[in-house]
């Protein structure tokens, strides 16, 4: 629940994985078969025969190179930067506020929920029940929706339904508080430390 | 009309939560490439500069490696060529599955009157455990469940001397699954092993 951009990695990945795996067939087809080498050999040649006419062709008078290196670097920059940009997404959309009301039913001034609020009370809440051993809440924005993500950690053994349905009652008490009801994912998981505490079974 | 619209955007924003919690979102992967790739592009960019700027090469001279290229599968031992381009053969291979295959979690959903509910498979593994441990009075280390997709399995070693049904935990373990209200319901197997274990 977040705002990872899930189709841009697989795009990405599947992209770039194409290329490696071609890339790393023509070294195994170059090591492996002769003809292979000798197309290898041709059509290299002819394209360096090209990259020199270029680099010949784009030298300014007076300059000692070309200026095809300055432009390669310009675009070396501007991919680093989109590297970057793809990089800083992921995770991204955790919200600082969950709830602004600019209206406030005629009356003078905003209000404007800070996420902490839900934070704060649902873990207070979660903290006290012996069955939980951890819990984390935190909003996130997805589809420039406002939302509540929480992840619990139960002592394993028990109910995965109990638990949710104990939690869905706090939800719903905060709705009541607050006055809006957001989406709410709840992930029910175990955790190194859930393991910790005793272990009977095992998952494949 | 507004209301009808409301629901659709409704349903199709939980689908969307629901698809995101169900499927891996290939975060690490990412990065790990976007590692790879910043740190090609910034070496490469480093003797871009030098030679723009006229200076001599800082690892490899652009000429002389197009050069190396062009003369590649005598230059190279043939074990060499092919042990390393198998292994960005088998890396590519790991990048491309990373991004066409579903990444399905070992997560299961829960019905809920409010908002969106899943649980780690492990967490069910562990109700269920407790459930068939019971109900067979032996300890925890003699029972074991394996929960995948569309199936239960629990494996349970008896206490010698004291026999265990299998129609009674199987019974107990679908119990205790059909309250989580899981859709569509995993099949159950039970298995008790013919051979016990002493002093439990």
């Amino acid at each position: 629940m977040n705002q990872t951009p899930r189709a841009l990695n697989r795009v990405v990945l599947a992209v770039c994985g194409l290329a490696l795996m071609a890339a790393g067939a023509l070294v195994v087809a170059l090591a492996v078969f002769e003809p292979v080498a000798r197309w290898w050999r041709s059509a290299t040649a002819e394209a360096g025969n090209r990259l020199d006419q270029l680099l010949a062709d784009t030298t300014l008078p007076g300059q000692p190179g070309s200026w095809v290196w300055l432009a390669a670097a310009g675009g070396l920059v501007v991919v680093l930067l989109l590297l970057l940009g793809w990089t800083v997404q992921q995770g991204s959309g955790r919200l600082g506020t969950v709830v602004v009301d600019y209206d406030g039913d005629g009356a003078p001034g905003i209000v404007s929920l800070g996420s902490e609020v839900a934070e704060q009370a649902l873990k207070a809440a979660l903290h006290e029940r012996p069955n939980i051993l951890h819990a984390s809440v935190a909003a996130y924005e997805y589809r420039r929706v406002p939302g509540l993500r929480l992840r619990v950690l139960p002592r394993p053994g028990v109910a995965p339904q109990a638990v949710a349905a104990d939690i869905m009652e706090l939800v719903e008490a905060l709705d009541q508080v607050v006055g809006f009801d957001p989406p709410v994912v709840l992930s029910i998981g175990a955790g190194a430390r859930s393991r910790l505490v005793r272990a009977d079974h095992r998952v494949h | 009309m507004t209301q009808l619209r409301d629901d659709t955007a409704r349903d199709s924003l939980r689908a969307g939560l629901v698809r995101r919690e169900m499927h891996s979102s290939r975060a690490p992967a990412s990065l790990i490439l976007a590692f790879l790739l910043a740190a090609l592009c910034l070496y490469v960019l480093l003797e871009v500069l030098l030679e723009a700027i006229g200076q001599p090469p800082w690892l490899l001279d652009p000429r002389g490696f197009a050069a190396w290229l062009n003369q590649l599968p005598d230059n190279a031992s043939p074990l060499v060529l092919g042990a390393s381009g198998t292994l960005i053969l088998l890396a590519g291979l790991v990048f491309f599955l990373q991004g066409v295959l579903p990444g399905r979690l070992h997560r299961h959903l829960l019905p809920s009157r409010r908002g969106i509910v899943v649980v780690d498979d492990e967490v069910i593994a562990a109700a269920l455990a407790r459930r068939a441990r019971l109900a067979a009075n032996v300890t925890r280390e003699q029972v074991l469940v394996t929960v995948t997709r569309s199936t239960v399995e629990v494996q349970l070693r008896p206490t010698s001397g004291r026999p265990v049904s299998e129609v009674a935990i199987q019974a107990a373990v679908e119990d205790e699954l059909a309250r989580t209200g899981i859709e569509p319901v995993p099949l159950v197997t039970v298995r008790v092993s013919a051979s016990g274990v002493v002093g439990q």
